[in-house]
């Protein structure tokens, strides 16, 4: 039986309840006013926030996909990160095992580098990094957005995946070694099944970084129709101006896929950790 | 040839892993910050043919002869140590109160988790209609609340702040803001860290009739350090790199109050100093290797359970 | 976590050092193919020729699109075998980005850029070509071109003329009592003050947005300060905040803090465009720029310029501000310069540019255009009173201008003076 099912005593019970609502109201007032401003003019968001209006319009959502091309920009966006979490998530597990695995300066050289590479700021290397992409022909392509992305969060994934696997026991490798197995078949048939909990977490944060990125597809994104979200969202706000309503809009259409696919994933998510948990 | 190996030595072939990664890494990442090295000892501006090497007069500059510099840095380490400390509470807060794999917790995490989901640009619009003196929710339900408390007896002036206005106190509401995106995801690591923890030990515990707050002190805390570490690591470097929530909130560049480190190397470049902000920017990236460090040090200090 | 560790065999660590030379010395390598320096283009007028191809026509005005997409779609009428389309990105990445953006050519065949330090920067990195003598010049008023010279040379044409001063709500100055424009700093307090009996908040002021709290500072230093380039000369040093007539400025603007809206230093601009628009302010200390932003969210009252003079009446060397921006040019790395030179002489024929100073409710530079939006009218003869170039445009450097201008806002927030010019003194001499 797990702690889970153990009941708190009254007075706890009460503060958590008391904890979840308060940070409830403070989670989704804010979005229920970008939900509710979605579908008002400017002048109805600023004269009530928080109501949905009586007369709600869709002309922010017709503006948004028909005239800023919302529709493209989203099938690159949805490109670029399922192809770039996927290429990071191959090359970060086999560098987390290796971190994982080995002793002494070897693992600390790897996780360093890498570590380091999480703290170095994109303005240091933003430069530098246009200029070689564009000797190499990876200007203004979605495959160069792939590259950058995996470069850039090659570090976190490694870092949140080794995290991980140093917690997997000795023995685990003693058995398999005796087995008779060498290190790709323990990786693929013992440590990533294992590691499927950290998987999941480390692609939604992956998938999530990867698809809100902004600086990147700034730099190095010039054609119109090779925008990611982000980049289209960005065209709604003027020299002086900043259309709420209109922004609120776009904000929504371009979180929708996210939220769908976190939903779909969390699911799996908890299954994997209470199936591990009951073992 | 044939070493003594110990049992759990991995193969020789273990060195082969971490080079795709490493490869990927050094080509489009390590060399470009040689270059910035590079950058760091001209004053280059960023577009001309011709520049001056100025040795190490830039990062000099930097250190002693640059308030701005100072003062971004300064921003930093009040938002970071404000991030850290509330976003780390927060979650782990959420996260015991979330445990349970029931219909309503499941339901309840997925809406915390949701704003870490938007991008930074839409959480700083979110927020600056928040944090509106005139118009926004913040001095809304101040104004409520002063009103209610009035309601009641007490005689209190109706409380309407500037908010990002307000010199001394912006960057803390700055601090809010990135705290509301990201509480939810910190939740997450948290979840998956107290649902690894065996029953058994609470069952035991409660045998020997500990307290609540026991339990939580000596296994909970303790058990749950890995998952506290990369909470903390993570939102350190996270806060470090803050920067489209900043400018959303602030404008190009930000003002005094708001200005941290890294939106001032991105006004450096802006002003076409490029030899000048990179050397800002490696003395950025020193700083984070620094507090990266020295937080390692002091996490090893969190006891660690190995019973 | 038990067990020993193996110690690294001598073969690894070779091999590890191996590696290390190898990456140290293609590092090198490619070190010197993208490190600093870049390649020099000749200034020259841009290439002639028939007008094929695709045009990138690239700004930063989203609000402005619609308007083009007709204007575009009119040009491709009349000029067949020429396409173009808009590349928008928000202005402050586009204050920051274009350089790099658009010197490979690739995007940017026509383009404008801001006046100030975003114009320098073109012209020195040599993206715009010449236009020298070209006969696009002759679409426009002369004495407005100012702004797109330098060095001897026309390198861009400035487009739009905008009036960075406050905007009044005529009906509730009526109301309130107020009988033509303030000839002196009491005059305009005391305009003010007639404003606050009525019930108004008299001045909307976006204190909480550096870009457009500083249009503010236009106004209050056009008169105070000494000399029309002042402000380059705090740049360069030979000026500074802490003298007199700055002073003067900052007491100027504590003096008006009760006449902006609460919490000012807090406020955005949309916040303060909807009390104006909503008529609870009567004057936005913005410009004339956000009339169409205005008129966007329901207002129908009349308005007007009113700038605040901060001297003793006869001493007003200026009535106000003004400022041309926009300023367009051809990419001279594009490859598409006759098409691009095309289109721009589209925009300078006076019937194009009316229809896009109407829809987009702004001044143009143009010759003779004939203005039929309403507010337009009203604000027209403004376009021959004496205004002064505004100055904030004069900072080239950010952080200087921000230093500046921040100083007048942490006054409104409660500083002293004194103070607030000498931190402002101080970051100036930082960056000399």
């Amino acid at each position: 039986m797990s702690a889970l099912a153990v009941r708190a005593p009254r007075r706890i019970r009460f503060g958590r309840g008391a904890l979840l609502a308060v940070y409830t109201v403070i989670i989704v007032v804010p979005l229920a006013v970008v939900v509710f401003g979605s579908f008002k003019s400017q002048q109805q968001l600023f004269a009530n926030p928080y109501l949905p209006t009586l007369s709600p319009a869709l002309s922010n959502y017709r503006s948004a996909l028909l005239a800023q091309g919302l529709g493209r920009a989203l099938l690159n966006s949805a490109v670029v990160t399922v192809s770039g979490v996927v290429l990071t998530l191959v090359l970060a597990s086999l560098a987390a095992f290796a971190v994982a695995r080995t002793r002494g300066w070897v693992s600390a050289g790897i996780f360093g580098v890498l570590v380091v590479g999480m703290a170095v700021p994109a303005q240091a290397n933003m430069i530098p990094q246009r200029v070689l992409f564009e000797r190499i022909g990876l200007l203004d392509a979605l495959l160069g957005l792939v590259v950058i992305n995996v470069t850039v969060t090659l570090p976190i994934a490694t870092f949140i995946l080794a995290g991980f696997m140093k917690t997997l026991p000795a023995e685990l490798y003693e058995a398999s070694s005796l087995d008779g197995a060498g290190n790709l078949r323990t990786f693929l048939s013992i440590v990533m099944p294992l590691s499927a909990p950290s998987l999941a977490a480390t692609t939604i944060f992956l998938f999530v970084i990867q698809w809100n990125d902004l600086l990147y597809p700034l730099l190095l994104i010039q054609s119109p129709d090779k925008k990611t979200l982000p980049l289209a969202l960005l065209n709604f706000q003027g020299e002086f101006l900043t259309n709420y309503p209109l922004l609120f809009t776009g904000v929504i259409l371009s979180s929708l896929p996210l939220v769908v696919a976190y939903v779909l994933l969390q699911r799996q998510f908890v299954a994997g950790i209470t199936a591990g948990a009951g073992k | 040839m044939a070493r003594r190996r110990s049992p759990s030595a991995p193969a020789r072939s273990i060195y082969l892993f971490p080079l795709p990664a490493l490869a990927v890494f050094a080509f489009f990442f390590a060399m470009p910050t040689v270059q910035a090295f590079q950058y760091a000892v001209t004053d280059w501006d960023g577009f001309s043919v011709d520049f001056n090497s100025v040795g190490l007069a830039n990062f000099t500059r930097v250190v002693g002869g640059d308030s701005l510099f100072a003062n971004a840095a300064v921003n930093n380490a009040k938002f970071l140590l404000v991030v850290v400390v509330v976003q780390t509470a927060m979650s782990l807060l959420l996260a015991l109160g979330l445990l349970r794999n029931s219909g309503r917790s499941v339901a309840l995490r997925a809406l915390f988790f949701f704003p870490a989901i938007l991008s930074s640009v839409s959480v700083a619009f979110v927020w600056k209609f928040v944090y509106d003196p005139t118009y926004g929710i913040g001095n809304s339900v101040l104004g409520a609340g002063s009103r209610l408390l009035n309601a009641f007896g007490a005689d209190v002036a109706p409380l309407q702040l500037s908010f990002l206005g307000d010199d001394r106190t912006a960057i803390y509401w700055v601090a809010m803001a990135q705290c509301w995106a990201h509480i939810g995801q910190m939740m997450v690591v948290y979840v998956a860290g107290l649902q690894a923890i065996p029953g058994e030990i609470y069952e035991a515990a409660d045998v020997d009739g500990a307290s609540p707050l026991r339990k939580f002190a000596y296994i909970t805390w303790p058990l749950v350090a890995p998952a506290t570490a990369i909470v903390v690591a993570y939102t350190t470097i996270q806060s470090f790199k803050a920067f489209d929530l900043i400018l959303g909130l602030s404008g190009t560049p930000p003002k005094g109050s708001l200005d941290t480190l890294s939106t001032r190397i991105y006004t450096t470049f802006a002003n076409s100093q490029y030899g000048y902000a990179a050397a800002e920017s490696i003395l950025f990236m020193a700083l984070i290797g620094v507090v990266t460090i020295v937080q390692r040090g002091a996490l090893r200090i969190i006891p660690q359970s190995d019973r | 976590m038990t067990g020993t560790t193996p110690e690294t065999p001598p073969a690894l660590t070779r091999r590890r050092l191996l590696g290390l030379a190898g990456a140290v010395g293609l590092g090198a390598l490619t070190a010197a193919c993208a490190g600093p320096g870049g390649s020099k283009s000749q200034a020259s007028a841009p290439a002639t020729g028939s007008a094929e191809g695709k045009v990138s026509f690239a700004h930063w005005r989203a609000e402005d699109k619609a308007a083009f997409d007709t204007l575009i779609a009119k040009f491709t009428a009349a000029t067949p075998g020429v396409t173009v389309t808009q590349d928008i990105t928000p202005s402050n990445d586009y204050q920051s980005q274009a350089l790099n953006r658009l010197k490979g050519g690739s995007v940017g065949d026509a383009f404008p850029t801001f006046r100030g330090a975003q114009f320098e920067q073109f012209v020195k990195a040599g993206v715009y070509t010449d236009l020298s003598g070209s006969d696009l010049l002759a679409s426009y008023e002369p004495a407005l071109l100012a702004a797109g010279k330098q060095g001897g040379k026309q390198w861009g044409l400035p487009y739009q003329v905008v009036f960075p001063m406050p905007v009044a709500n005529t009906d509730a100055l009526d109301k309130a009592g107020v009988s033509g424009l303030p000839k002196d700093w009491d005059g305009f307090l005391s305009l003010c003050d007639k404003i606050k009996s009525a019930g108004l908040i008299p001045l909307a002021w976006p204190g909480g947005e550096v870009g457009n709290a500083g249009q503010l500072f236009n106004s209050m230093v056009m008169n105070n300060q000494p000399a029309d380039d002042t402000c380059a000369q705090i740049e360069q040093g030979k000026a500074k905040v802490t003298d007199d007539w700055f002073l003067t400025t900052l007491k100027q603007y504590k003096q008006l803090t009760p006449y902006f809206q609460d919490n000012s230093t807090g406020t955005a601009v949309e916040p303060t465009q909807q009390l104006f628009a909503t008529g609870k302010a009567a004057m936005l200390a913005t410009g004339s720029y956000h009339i169409a932003a205005v008129r966007a969210l329901g207002a129908t009252f009349g308005m007007d310029l009113v700038a605040p003079i901060t001297t003793e009446a006869g001493k007003a060397r200026y009535q106000g501000t003004y400022n041309a921006t926009f300023i367009l040019g051809v990419n001279s790395a594009s490859k598409v310069q006759p098409a691009a030179t095309a289109w721009l002489k589209f925009l300078s024929d006076k019937a194009n540019a009316a229809t896009y100073a109407d829809t987009t409710v702004q001044h143009l530079t143009v010759a003779d255009v004939d203005y039929t939006n309403k507010d337009l009218k009203q604000l027209a003869p403004w376009l021959t009173k004496k205004t002064l170039l505004a100055p904030r445009f004069q900072f080239l450097n950010l952080d200087i201008r921000n230093a500046v201008e921040g100083a007048c806002i942490s006054v409104v927030g409660g500083a002293a003076p004194e103070a607030a010019a000498q931190k402002a003194q101080q970051v100036i001499d930082e960056r000399i």
